[in-house]
């Protein structure tokens, strides 16, 4: 069988299409769950009747290996899937975790998804939009939030209320393995995430690696800003910016004694530092990344 | 001004928010740079400050400058440079390539009273940033092509598609066989991991330009290129393609850096190793290739089918 394959355009991808990594599923609630394959993480809840699965994990066999995943805690079927956001790694694969699933996504992930048309990403087929949304699933309230542009496109925050419970994915990690901050928005990144401690929760749960607790989720907001500031220190006191050595130097120097204990700081430092300082360089990218927000193009997607 | 370059009190910040710390002023903000100049062909010129490049036009009563260069000092080294090549010739026009800050950030601190050409798409961006020292335009073109003979100049600025930033737009200029533009064709693997580029439609929309009769392209970065080095450099990025979703199915975490440089050099570098810039860079524009596989375009622009039909 040939694998749904994305971006992919390569026969040789059809290997890694179809690998079903092991999962590790853990209980959160007497209803959500947590899944893992060791590095992308998602959330599913037992409703009534069914089961509601947010995102899809990255690939055919690790969407078919979530849905086993699921299937070894209940026996209910996967009617709904939430898109947290538009990203293949986490949303791409919806027609292999449940074909003939209600698809929730917000209006711009909805919009980027049919423009992108990669194979395997189901369309939504519900949109929601605006800055909250509470919908009633098969008896279960979801609490859905887009304090404005983090990460991604149409990027939704899930609000767990009655247990008191974050989950966003690919914002906010509890270490610093971040890599390159692939399509982070940092006119506004903080700001908006460090919106979410208005709200009463004491568990983080982002969409990789472990999970944290609010205290750890306001430390990562003080890292990414962290960042922010010894990177334009860097720009205005002449470090060469575009070098790889010089920024890890700089930055490392600025955080090593107040974050250096983060999982993955010396691996990662120097490439968040590339990429952040090149924000102040430039003036971030596109209408996301402005104070108000918006996006050019968007006749592109009617 | 004095003549020994000193900093103005309060120099422009653009969009750093760090100021306070320096007393106000950041100190690379107003730092002169020496701008050099050399003639491209007929009435067009170009200057550098090393590592970004622009080009300026010599007109009847004044001149046609594009882009600012990254910060205030630099802007004010531009007009400078401009100065001494046209000493009696006012820059009353300035022509932005797109609207990211360290190519048109400074327009305030090079000619705050010349007219300003922008692309629609760049406009919004620089009125929806605020970034202090970037003005907006004063005369938006909106489409793919506008005609303007200002000043006994004419030229073209054709904006393809999304390749680079927002409203990116080329100049042409027709009689003098002369293309224009910045921050998507450069010597070698320049780019870091290629910031704001949109890697989906970018090639087909390059390639658009070959259906144009020029010979020099001048770039935003480093020097001039032929026709066949323009090509050469697409080949390059086309190769990353492949290259991109190869290393996924390698195995390869586009987040280790010493993987990703270990399996650049073993794939990449047979052939590119020599290319301007490659061990800085070609590591992270591969990494950057691998996420157009591994979280798909970005936005709207990312994700844009292009339009490839010749100009």
């Amino acid at each position: 069988m040939k694998e749904n394959r994305g971006n992919f355009t390569a026969d040789a991808a059809q290997a890694y299409l179809a690998y079903e990594p092991p999962m590790e599923t853990e209980q959160l609630s007497s209803a959500i769950w947590t899944v893992t394959d060791g590095q992308g993480r998602a959330v599913f809840i037992v409703a009534d009747s069914s089961v509601i699965a947010f995102d899809t994990f990255g690939s055919p066999g690790k969407a078919r290996a979530y849905a086993k995943a699921i299937a070894t805690v209940t026996d209910k079927p996967i009617k709904t899937i939430i898109y947290t956001h538009d990203h293949l790694d986490h949303a791409g694969f919806a027609q292999d975790l449940a074909t003939d699933a209600e698809i929730i996504a917000d209006e711009m992930c909805a919009k980027v998804i049919k423009l992108r048309g990669a194979e395997g990403q189901t369309v939504p087929t519900r949109i929601v939009n605006g800055k909250e949304n509470e919908l009633i699933i098969d008896g279960v309230t979801v609490k859905l939030l887009n304090p404005g542009p983090t990460h991604g496109t149409g990027h939704l925050t899930v609000f767990f209320t009655a247990e008191k419970m974050l989950y966003s994915s690919d914002t906010i990690l509890a270490n610093a393995k971040y890599g390159f901050l692939p399509d982070y928005h940092f006119c506004q990144f903080v700001n908006n995430m460090r919106s979410f401690l208005d709200l009463e929760w004491d568990k983080f749960i982002p969409g990789r690696y472990e999970l944290t607790d609010r205290a750890g989720f306001e430390r990562g907001c003080n890292f990414i800003e962290a960042i922010q500031i010894a990177c334009q220190c860097a720009f205005a006191e002449f470090v060469p910016i575009w070098a790889y050595e010089p920024m890890y130097g700089y930055v490392h120097g600025k955080l090593n004694e107040e974050y250096g204990d983060l999982e993955g700081f010396n691996e990662h430092i120097g490439q968040m530092a590339i990429r952040i300082v090149h924000h102040y360089l430039m003036g971030g990218w596109g209408l996301e990344d402005t104070p108000e927000g918006g996006f050019n193009l968007l006749a592109e997607t009617s | 001004m004095s003549d020994n370059h000193d900093h103005a009190p309060c120099e422009h910040c653009g969009i750093f928010t760090v100021a306070a710390q320096y007393g106000g002023n950041i100190p690379i903000q107003g730092a002169w740079r020496d701008i050099t100049y050399d003639p491209v062909r007929d009435n067009i010129w170009t200057a550098t400050d090393g590592a970004h490049r622009t080009i300026f036009v010599e007109g009847k009563k004044g001149v046609i400058a594009f882009d600012t260069f990254m910060s205030p000092g630099t802007a004010r080294a531009y007009t400078a440079a401009i100065g001494r090549v046209f000493p009696k010739k006012p820059i009353h026009t300035i022509v932005y390539s797109h609207e990211h800050l360290d190519h048109c950030g400074y327009a305030a601190d090079m000619a705050p009273n010349a007219d300003i050409i922008a692309h629609e798409l760049a406009n919004k961006v620089i009125i929806a940033r605020g970034s202090e020292g970037q003005l907006p335009g004063t005369e938006v073109w909106e489409g793919e092509r506008k005609s303007y003979l200002i000043d006994d100049v004419y030229f073209e600025m054709l904006y393809p598609g999304p390749t680079h930033g927002d409203g990116n737009a080329a100049a042409y200029f027709p009689q003098s066989k002369v293309l224009f533009m910045v921050d998507t064709v450069a010597a070698g693997a320049g780019y870091c991991t290629l910031f704001d580029w949109h890697l989906k439609p970018y090639i087909s929309i390059m390639r658009r330009f070959l259906s144009l009769d020029w010979d020099i392209f001048v770039p935003g970065h480093f020097w001039t290129l032929t026709r066949k080095q323009f090509i050469e450099v697409l080949d390059y990025w086309d190769s990353l393609n492949d290259f991109g979703q190869q290393a996924i199915i390698d195995g390869i975490d586009p987040h280790n850096w010493e993987q990703l440089n270990s399996y650049t050099n073993e794939k990449i570098g047979p052939k590119h190793a020599h290319d301007f810039r490659y061990y800085e860079y070609a590591a992270m524009n591969l990494s950057r290739y691998m996420q157009e596989y591994l979280s798909g375009g970005w936005g709207i622009e990312g994700n844009m089918a292009p339009n490839t039909n010749p100009f």
